[in-house]
């Protein structure tokens, strides 16, 4: 098998666009989508013509077009002989749009494809929202009933955490503070005012012991990269990012398991990530920054100490202290995350790759995480139930 | 049906269910009988596993053998949490509860969690209950005592 580089990436600041002032147009999500495959497509210095192949993240349930993959393919006049293709995984969707696209690569079905995510939903009430969402919470007939939330599983594994190792819900809320800074740093976030910890704090409750600020916001947002083989980026002479490897992991339970477990050990992530790295000849101290699937507060520190960042039960220290900052010893979330950078979820994990390229590039402006070559991304599907890792490495 | 447990309290409940589920010929028996006031699950004839929610297989090593087992309705309050941003078919109910409950019996289960939320914290012992609304019974816990 051979290497797959991504060679160019777009995208639009996360936010919300759907809602916008009387008197003003929307834009709809396929005249975002076809902006940032332009980008991603100068970007990597190629033409229409070079594109072989369109993968695309499903937009989710309030994105109006129907078919968006095909569609984009005809909006575009591109032709393919390899896919064209939607992809669905719950919140690890455009992880698995990205691994589809470097597959496709690698396999040799194509020398260059395109990978695209359009989330939009903030044109949709909050309370339809979750109607919807909680459909997908778990067994409709059985857990469903009750009317948990996706983040309610966080907030009962946050609670849970809280009660195991005796911390306080002020201290994994240093997270929040901690990407805040981050995401005041990054074009591309969502919430770009820092704030305080008390701050955050003072928020209301939306799924406890979780606030305001400690769940990420609703949001809209666009994200494309362009995929070829690395002889091709090699050939083009353009800064581009290796794809080393992938590492997977599902274990076999929908949420809530019929059984006692650790609901604050995830034992996919740890296992994709052991699995990415030793397919990659690397350890854990290869890698200079992380971008992890984190919707809470609480997530951050449950993957970082799964995945083997930080001892289990310390991890919420690492925001505090500065550790897991773009400037600390293990840098994670560097974007903001899905707290601040912002959570379009069927596109988040695009974006998470766009900001592994940028800092691997060494393009990260202010928020630059120091001589970061290496980088991992990680996404899961809910409740950490599986997780998906890759590791880049950048050649600029 | 294996030796009988205590039967749960049946609480009488408002309206109707927010989120009702489905019953099919093979569910319909695990409502019935919660309707009555006692829990009930698969548990494998071929390896004895139990699980939750009930299964028309088993998920250890997929026989399709199976026994309506009653569970005994107590257990700890793994975790749990209240909503406070209500889907639109929760709207009408207000706030809730709920909680990851672990039973006596070795299986999980989720569901509306009762009582004074003072009194909630993980690892107290939970009893089950039935929650009776005008269109029939839901499963919930509350602290016990
Ligand atoms: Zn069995």
């Amino acid at each position: 098998m051979r290497n797959a580089a991504i060679l160019g990436y777009g995208a639009v600041p996360v936010g919300i666009y759907q809602r916008v002032k009387d008197g003003s147009d929307p834009p709809l999500e396929h005249e975002l989508a076809v902006r940032v495959v332009l980008d991603a497509v100068r970007m990597a210095g190629l033409r229409k013509e070079d594109l072989n192949g369109v993968v695309v993240a499903h937009p989710g349930d309030h994105t109006k077009q129907g078919y968006f993959h095909t569609f984009l393919t005809a909006y575009l006049g591109l032709t393919s002989r390899s896919t064209v293709v939607q992809v669905l995984g719950n919140g690890m969707t455009a992880g698995l749009a990205f691994d589809e696209g470097l597959r496709l690569v690698r396999g040799g079905e194509t020398d260059c494809v395109v990978v695209i995510a359009a989330h939009f939903e903030s044109g949709t009430p909050t309370a339809d929202h979750l109607n919807f969402s909680i459909r997908l919470t778990g067994d409709v007939d059985f857990q469903s009933i009750f009317g948990a939330v996706p983040i309610a599983w966080y907030a009962m594994s946050a609670r849970r955490y809280m009660h195991e190792h005796s911390v306080s819900r002020a201290q994994i809320a240093e997270v929040a503070v901690k990407n805040r800074r981050q995401a005041a740093l990054n074009p591309l976030a969502q919430y770009r005012t820092p704030v305080t910890l008390d701050e955050v704090l003072a928020q209301r409750m939306i799924v406890e012991p979780l606030g305001l600020l400690e769940v990420p916001g609703r949001a809209d947002g666009a994200v494309a990269l362009v995929i070829t083989s690395e002889e091709l980026a090699q050939k083009s002479g353009r800064p581009h990012v290796l794809v080393r490897s992938r590492g997977f992991y599902h274990e076999g339970e929908h949420q809530i398991p019929d059984r006692h477990t650790d609901m604050t050990d995830y034992q996919s992530i740890r296992i994709a990530t052991k699995t990415a790295l030793e397919r990659a000849n690397i350890g854990l101290d290869d890698v200079d920054v992380f971008q992890i699937y984190a919707p809470c507060t609480i997530v951050e520190v449950m993957a970082t100490e799964s995945m083997g960042l930080f001892p289990r039960g310390k991890g919420w220290a690492a925001a505090a202290d500065g550790r897991s900052a773009f400037d600390g010893s293990r840098p994670v979330n560097t974007s903001g995350g899905l707290l601040s950078r912002g959570h379009p979820p069927e596109a988040t994990p695009l974006y998470d790759v766009v900001e592994a390229c940028i800092q691997v590039l060494g393009l990260a402006g202010e928020r630059q995480v120091p001589n970061a070559r290496v980088g991992m991304t990680v996404s899961e599907l809910g409740n950490y139930n599986a997780a998906i890792a890759h590791i880049l490495e950048g050649r600029p | 049906m294996s030796a009988q447990s205590p039967r749960m309290p049946i609480l009488k409940r408002a309206g109707l269910r927010p989120f009702p589920p489905r019953v099919s010929a093979f569910t319909r028996p695990f409502w019935t009988t919660l309707g009555e006031g006692r829990l009930i699950t698969t548990a494998c004839r071929a390896c004895g596993r139990l699980t939750f929610p009930p299964k028309l297989v088993c998920r250890g090593c997929w026989s399709e053998d199976y026994d309506w087992r009653e569970l005994r309705p107590s257990g700890v309050l793994y975790s749990y949490t209240r909503v406070h941003v209500l889907p639109r078919a929760f709207v009408a109910d207000g706030l809730y509860d709920f909680a990851i409950v672990d039973l006596a019996d070795g299986v999980r289960l989720m569901c509306r969690l009762l009582g004074d939320p003072a009194q909630f914290a993980p690892d107290i012992p939970v009893e089950m209950v039935v929650a009776m609304y005008d269109d029939g019974p839901l499963f919930a816990a509350r602290p016990t005592g």
